[in-house]
């Protein structure tokens, strides 16, 4: 049944050119970043694995906003369009359109991951670590987005409301982004730290940076960065999950 | 070039003050040496080992001696954090006998090209000021394994292939209509 | 014969407000119920409920012996216009109703077939490869039906199918109406076009303030109002909601 929601929402976003957009978009702003880095006179006097590292943040964070925006509204539009009544009249349970939701969204950030490919083997030709970049973009970028869009969808059944949806999913993704872009220089007191060590953008991006910057390529080396992003997705599990409780017992109608 | 005049001054007046301390005290001695200062150069990512040795000039033995390492960027006039330079900041000695020399080694990673300054400081139980070493300068060359004649047809391409996919899927809706 | 329908002591509130309070509700299969009610008075709630999309505060549903929780099993034997009309606009009618075929299982070429014979029932077959957001009401709401028959349905919950359509529109749906209840399939039509019911329904309920308050044929409610025999539908009801608030 997934599979049937999954495909619907793939062909929908393919006609309205919305992942197309959202794709050339990603790509412009890959372009532009590799570009500036690799040509610039002072950038490019960067070290090759601290370029890399950039890129990987750029990429990274181009596809968490990319996706938080369109997971926004993935679901809610089923309500503001009243699409949604129709659909569960259909033998369709909340699990399997949840799913379908949540690969469909999926799919966009493996869309995104892909445009990236050659960006990440530019960047990263004669470095030996073109591999580990690649495998270590798709595997924390995986990771993180479906901790968001667990997150973004657990809001989008509370609210039913794309606006309401998008802003406070923005406003969550900027919290958690601006920390991140801070130097450990900033982060020295205990606050900070903690924070920092449960930010799944802060553990994203010291992850490549230990997979890049200190040639730690083993997964052994990225627990301690890898584990609290699996805890942020459980986390972030948990609320979708009670808010899908909240949404059952509501009914796809909130009120009459 | 003024700034830089200062920063050594002030590393100067460190090493100064410390063995000015150590003579007014008449405390004993800790000479560290880097004795690795010919083959420490080398080019952004490379792997090197910073071999010293400390000895303990005075005639009483030294405990909790506590060695490290500090590096300036010369051409940005700043310490450098070392967090990604090295694993090993500070390397714990223990005691040091009256007269012993002690080998020191630490495994740096060159993190990004540029001229550099290094200094060993120890510290010892009973001892006021640091001591510190005199100063060995290196320089890290660029890795220019990158091409940027590579990233143009990346940069242009990719963009240019999805628009072009774009207007496909305009058109072909177009067809269908 | 067998209720298909039952509903025993139903109720929903939302917050202070009763919609549906206690009702009671027994339809046998095959027959084409009428459900009446003034805006407001439960009748959405009612279907909603019925259908599975709003769970009772209390009582109890069976779909065909299936009890409300079997929803799935439900959503098998049912059809539903719902009053929420909403079209994914950017499918052509065939792309719609096959996405609702796969819904429901249905493929290859059953379901070609299906889908070919929905559209030209509901006469959208020269339009089949439009885009829906292109379609006029009355086309959307034919198409609405299309959808309710996709799964070949044993009972069709219909509420109110032709709102805001032309006459010519209106009598469409009431022919097709008419066939699927020839053809066994059990209707339940919620309202506000009281000459569509008195032509189409066997039995009727009136709804008014979350209660069922009167239930009959036709002749059996104009019996329980006391009005003359040239009195018409549109009276009884008036009758019984005005005197029942």
């Amino acid at each position: 049944m997934l599979t049937h929601i999954w495909k619907k929402e793939i062909r929908g976003e393919l006609y309205t050119w919305k992942s197309m957009l959202w794709l050339v978009i990603a790509s412009l702003l890959f372009s532009f970043t590799s570009y500036l880095l690799l040509t610039n006179a002072e950038l490019s006097l960067l070290d090759q694995t601290e370029l890399m590292w950039l890129l990987g943040k750029i990429i990274i964070g181009v596809a968490l906003l990319i996706v938080t925006i369109d997971a926004s509204s993935i679901i809610t539009t089923e309500f503001e369009k009243e699409t949604a009544e129709s659909l569960f009249l259909a033998p369709v349970s909340l699990k399997d359109f949840i799913l379908g939701k949540l690969f469909a969204s999926l799919t966009l950030w493996a869309a995104i991951f892909v445009v990236s490919i050659p960006y990440i083997l530019v960047a990263s030709a004669g470095s030996g670590l073109g591999l580990a970049f690649m495998g270590y973009v798709a595997l924390l970028g995986t990771i993180g987005v479906i901790g968001f869009i667990f997150l973004i969808f657990g809001i989008s059944l509370l609210y039913r409301s794309s606006k309401n949806t998008i802003t406070t999913a923005l406003i969550i993704l900027l919290a958690f982004a601006t920390p991140a872009l801070f130097t450990s220089t900033l982060k020295n007191d205990i606050v900070s730290q903690v924070f920092s060590a449960a930010n799944p953008i802060d553990n994203m991006f010291n992850s490549l940076d230990n997979v890049l910057v200190d040639y730690k390529t083993s997964l052994i080396d990225n627990w301690q960065f890898l584990l609290p992003l699996v805890v942020f997705c459980m986390i972030a599990f948990a609320i979708l999950f009670l808010s899908a409780k909240r949404f059952e017992k509501q009914g796809i109608v909130k009120n009459d | 070039m003024k700034k830089t005049a200062i920063i050594y001054l002030f590393m100067v007046l460190i090493i100064g003050c410390g063995s000015a301390r150590a003579q007014i005290t008449g405390a004993p001695l800790l000479s560290m040496q880097i004795l690795s200062s010919k083959t420490l150069s080398g080019t952004a990512g490379d792997f090197v080992t910073v071999e010293g040795q400390i000895t303990n000039a005075g005639s009483k033995p030294l405990g909790d001696v506590t060695t490290y390492l500090s590096l300036m960027d010369n051409q940005n006039k700043l310490p450098v954090d070392l967090e990604d330079w090295s694993a090993e900041k500070g390397l714990y000695i223990g005691t040091i006998d009256a007269g012993q020399t002690l080998p020191l080694n630490w495994k740096i990673h060159f993190v990004k090209a540029g001229a550099y300054s290094l200094i060993i400081i120890a510290e010892a139980a009973g001892n006021d000021l640091p001591q510190v070493s005199a100063i060995t300068q290196f320089n890290v060359s660029p890795k220019r394994n990158l091409n940027p004649g590579q990233v143009l047809p990346v940069a242009l391409g990719t963009p240019i292939v999805l628009i072009f996919v774009l207007f496909m899927l305009s058109y072909k809706r177009r067809v269908d209509e | 014969m067998p209720d298909i329908i039952s509903a025993e002591h139903l109720s929903k509130s939302y917050g202070a407000k009763k919609a549906v309070d206690d009702l009671n509700l027994q339809i046998k299969k095959g027959e084409f119920f009428g459900f009446l009610g003034p805006n407001g008075a439960g009748k959405t709630t009612t279907i909603r409920m019925l259908t599975g999309i709003l769970k009772p505060d209390n009582g109890k549903i069976a779909i065909d012996g299936h009890p409300s929780e079997d929803k799935q099993q439900i959503a098998k034997i049912i059809g539903v216009i719902p009053e929420s009309r909403g079209f994914y606009d950017w499918m052509t009618a065939v792309e719609y109703l096959g996405f609702f075929s796969d819904l429901y299982g249905i493929a290859g070429e059953e379901k070609d077939d299906r889908i070919a014979s929905l559209l030209s029932e509901v006469d959208l077959l020269k339009r089949k490869n439009s885009r829906i957001g292109t379609y006029s009401r009355g086309m959307r709401q034919r198409l609405g039906l299309a959808r309710a028959l996709v799964n070949n349905p044993q009972i069709l919950f219909l509420d109110e199918p032709t709102l805001g359509l032309d006459p010519q529109g209106q009598e469409d749906i009431q022919i097709l109406l008419k066939k699927l209840s020839a053809r066994g399939v059990t209707v339940f039509l919620s309202s506000h076009m009281l000459n569509e019911v008195s032509n189409l329904c066997s039995r009727i309920g009136i709804i008014n303030g979350g209660k069922l308050i009167a239930e009959g044929t036709v002749d059996e409610l104009r019996e329980k109002t006391k009005l003359n025999k040239d009195k018409t539908l549109t009276d009884i009801f008036l009758h019984l909601t005005r005197n029942n608030p």
